[in-house]
C-alpha cells in the first residue's frame, strides 16, 4: 500500500444502535416518551447520560460498547461508529443519594422534592417520579411524617447497610454468571473445565464492592469497604522500589568475580586497576536526589478494584 | 468446455478435469503445467496441467499445439477441441482460482502472495494426477519466480520425478503448450460469461483485456467503483490498480492490522510517549487519579457517555 490513509474526523451520528429492555417503551401516558437525559453521575460528580423510561417510571443507565475498527451496516446504510449502546435498568436511589448526603449535612428533616434540585441538571427532579424512588427512600434516610407530608434526613448507617446488601446481591450475580473475579486476567471466551474453586469469597466481595463503587462517591466507597471488613489495599507504588544497585562505597570499584583470570595463562589474579581521572571525577559527583536509572524500569504493581 | 461447476459459485475456486486416459495409468507419463491470467486485474487465474504417455510426445507435436499467446482465440478453441478428441491418451485438469480467492489470499492477515498461491495450485494439480493413478515420470513447468528454487522445491516434493522448470516452457515443450491452451480457453470462457453475484444494474461488459494498462479496463474500473463496497468480486482487490482507485475515489476504510504511524496513531492506541517515563512525576503512574473505571467495564469495553 503506497499511501497512508488519513483518518477522517468522527462526525456526529444522528442514529444509534441501542439495546434496551422492552420496559423502556411501555407507554402508560401519551405524552411521556422515553428520553435520554443528562444527570449528575454520583461517582464522578460530572454529567453522564441516562435514560428515563416512558412516564419517568424507571431510570436506566446508558453504557457504550466502543472499540476501534468497528462499523455498522444498518439496513441499506453504513454507520461509521461501531458503537453499541446498552440501556439497562438502574436503581434511582444511587442518583438521589448525593443530594440527600449534601442536605444531610444540615442535619434537618426536609421534604425530598426540596432536596433533589440541581441548577445544572434540572431534570433530576424527575427522578422522584420513578416507581421505586419514594417507596425506597427509607433505605437511605430516616422518615418523619407530619400530617400528610413526609420529611427525610440522610442516614449514613442505613445507607451503608443498604449498600452492603447490594454488594451481597452482586456477589450472587457474579457467581451465577461465572464472572472471573480473580487477580489474573482471563479471557471471557475461554472455557474453563475446572470451576473456579480457587476464587475465594474475598475476591468476590472485593470485585462486587468495586462494581458498586462505580455508583457511589469515594468516601462512601471507603466506608463501605470498612463495613465489609475488607482491608484497604495499598499499592506498593507509593514506596520506592528497592534499588537493585549495589551500595556505593568509597573504595575503588572492583568486580565481584574476576573473569579475566580465565583468559590469562597462569590464572594469576591481577591487582585491581587504579581509577582513571574520569572515573574519579564521576565518583565525586553529588548523587543526592538522583534516582538510579533502574528504578524507572522496575515493575509497577497497581491493584485496581 | 463445461464450466457450469464454476459458474454455480464464482466466488470460490474450482477444479475441472478430463477423464484419465487408461494408458496414462500404465505407461510412463509426462506432465506440463502452465497458467493463464496472472496479470489481469479482472477475472480468475487459471492453472492447467496436461499429461500424456512419454511415448506419445511426438503425436502431441503433430497436433501443432503452440504457445497460447501466439494463437488467436479461434485457433485456441480449435486446438482445445483437438486435445479433447485425443482423449484416449491426453488428459488435463484445471484449477480456476476465482478473483475473490486471489483478493482474499493476498489481503488476509497473514499475507499469502501470488507466487505462493501459484506454486501451491501447481503442486495441488500434480498431486491430483498422482492420486488419479497417472504414472508420472517427467514434469515441465513454466517458471514462477526464480527457476532453480522452484525446480528444487518441486523435485523435493515429488521424488522420483524429473522436474524441469524453464522460462518460456510453453513454447519449448508441447505438453506445456497443451496445458497453456487448456488454461487460456477456460479463462476466456469464464471472463466472457462472468455472472455478477452483485446487483449492479446494467453492467457494461466491455471491460477490454482485463490488464491494468488497458484503457478500456481502466475506464470500466472507474465506472463501476462503489464508494462503500469498492468493486464486484470480479475485480482483484489486491491489485494496486484497484487499490489506488479505491484510495482516491472511495470511502476510507481502516482495518485492525493496518500499518499506522505518527502521533495520532500512538494516541489512538493509547501508547505512551517514552518521554512520559522521565517526567517529574516519576512516570508510569496513571495521570488521572480521580477515578479509574472498574475492570468489569474496561474489560468489556464499556464506558459511560457524557452526551450522545
Amino acid at each position: 500500500m503506497a499511501t497512508k490513509k488519513n483518518r477522517t474526523p468522527n462526525v456526529e451520528n444522528d442514529s444509534w444502535v441501542v439495546i434496551a429492555p422492552a420496559s423502556v417503551t411501555d407507554i402508560p401516558k401519551h405524552d411521556a416518551n422515553p428520553a435520554f437525559v443528562r444527570l449528575r453521575n454520583p461517582r464522578t460528580d460530572a454529567g453522564s447520560l441516562y435514560m428515563l423510561g416512558s412516564g419517568d417510571l424507571q431510570l436506566y443507565e446508558v453504557k457504550a460498547f466502543e472499540e476501534h475498527f468497528h462499523s455498522w451496516f444498518v439496513g441499506q446504510t453504513v454507520q461509521r461508529d461501531g458503537r453499541l449502546l446498552f440501556v439497562t435498568p438502574m436503581d434511582p436511589l444511587y442518583l438521589i443519594l448525593p443530594y440527600l448526603i449534601k442536605s444531610g449535612k444540615e442535619g434537618k428533616f426536609q421534604p425530598v422534592d426540596q432536596v433533589v434540585t440541581d441548577e445544572e441538571f434540572p431534570v433530576c427532579s424527575r427522578l422522584l417520579s420513578c416507581t421505586h424512588s419514594l417507596a425506597s427512600l427509607h433505605h437511605i434516610a430516616e422518615e418523619k411524617e407530619v400530617g400528610s407530608r413526609k420529611f427525610h434526613r440522610y442516614s449514613e448507617e442505613k445507607t451503608i447497610n443498604w449498600l452492603k446488601k447490594k454488594v451481597e446481591r452482586t456477589v450472587t450475580a457474579l457467581k451465577k454468571r461465572k464472572v472471573s473475579v480473580g487477580e489474573g486476567v482471563k479471557s471471557t471466551t475461554y472455557i474453563r473445565v475446572k470451576s473456579e474453586s480457587d476464587c475465594c469469597e474475598e475476591d468476590y466481595l472485593r470485585y462486587a464492592h468495586g462494581l458498586i463503587s462505580e455508583y457511589i462517591n469515594e468516601d462512601l466507597s471507603k466506608a463501605l469497604l470498612g463495613h465489609l471488613q475488607l482491608p484497604e489495599l495499598t499499592s506498593p507504588k507509593e514506596t520506592e522500589p528497592p534499588s537493585k544497585k549495589r551500595k556505593l562505597s568509597d573504595k575503588p570499584v572492583e568486580a565481584g568475580e574476576d573473569y579475566t583470570k580465565f583468559n590469562s595463562a597462569d590464572f594469576a589474579r591481577k591487582p585491581a586497576k587504579k581509577l582513571t581521572a574520569a572515573q574519579k571525577s564521576l565518583a565525586k559527583v553529588d548523587k543526592t536526589g538522583m534516582k538510579p536509572m533502574s528504578s524507572f524500569f522496575s515493575p509497577k504493581i497497581s491493584i485496581r478494584f | 468446455m463445461d464450466l457450469s461447476t464454476f459458474e454455480k459459485d464464482n466466488s470460490v475456486s474450482c477444479r475441472l478435469a478430463s477423464q484419465i486416459p487408461d494408458v496414462c495409468r500404465t505407461e510412463d507419463c509426462c506432465l506440463g503445467i502452465d497458467e493463464a491470467g496472472r496479470g489481469p486485474v479482472l477475472g480468475p487465474m487459471v492453472y492447467g496441467i496436461c499429461f500424456c504417455p512419454v511415448s506419445k510426445k511426438e503425436e502431441l507435436k503433430d497436433l501443432k499445439v503452440a504457445d497460447s499467446k501466439t494463437l488467436t482465440e479461434a485457433e485456441r478453441e480449435n486446438l482445445f477441441q483437438k486435445l479433447d478428441e485425443a482423449r484416449s491418451y491426453v488428459g488435463w485438469a484445471l484449477e480456476i482460482l476465482s478473483p475473490n480467492t486471489i483478493s482474499t489470499s493476498m489481503l488476509q492477515r497473514t499475507k499469502y502472495n501470488l507466487n505462493a498461491l501459484s506454486h501451491d495450485t501447481a503442486i495441488g494439480l500434480v498431486q491430483y494426477s498422482l492420486e488419479s493413478g497417472v504414472q508420472l515420470k517427467e514434469i515441465y513447468v513454466d517458471t514462477v519466480g526464480p527457476a532453480e528454487k522452484y525446480e528444487e522445491k518441486l523435485s523435493q516434493l515429488f521424488p522420483g520425478i524429473k522436474v524441469t522448470v524453464r522460462p518460456k516452457a510453453d513454447s519449448l515443450f508441447p505438453i506445456v503448450s497443451a496445458a497453456s491452451i487448456c488454461a487460456k480457453v477456460a479463462r476466456d470462457c469464464v471472463v466472457k460469461g462472468w455472472k455478477f453475484a452483485e446487483d449492479m444494474g446494467e453492467v457494461d461488459t466491455d471491460y477490454g483485456s482485463g490488464y491494468p494498462n488497458d484503457p478500456k479496463t481502466k475506464a470500466w474500473l472507474l465506472k463501476h467503483l462503489d464508494p462503500v463496497f469498492g468493486y464486484p468480486q470480479f475485480v482483484r482487490f489486491s491489485w494496486s490498480t484497484a487499490q489506488t482507485l479505491m484510495d482516491s475515489k472511495a470511502v476510507t476504510v481502516h482495518w485492525y492490522d493496518e500499518e499506522e504511524d505518527g502521533e495520532k496513531a500512538a494516541q489512538r492506541q493509547n501508547n505512551r510517549s517514552m518521554l512520559s517515563y522521565f517526567s517529574a512525576s516519576g512516570g508510569g503512574i496513571d495521570q488521572n487519579p480521580t477515578h479509574q473505571t472498574h475492570r468489569f467495564f474496561t474489560e468489556r469495553r464499556l464506558r459511560s457517555l457524557d452526551t450522545l
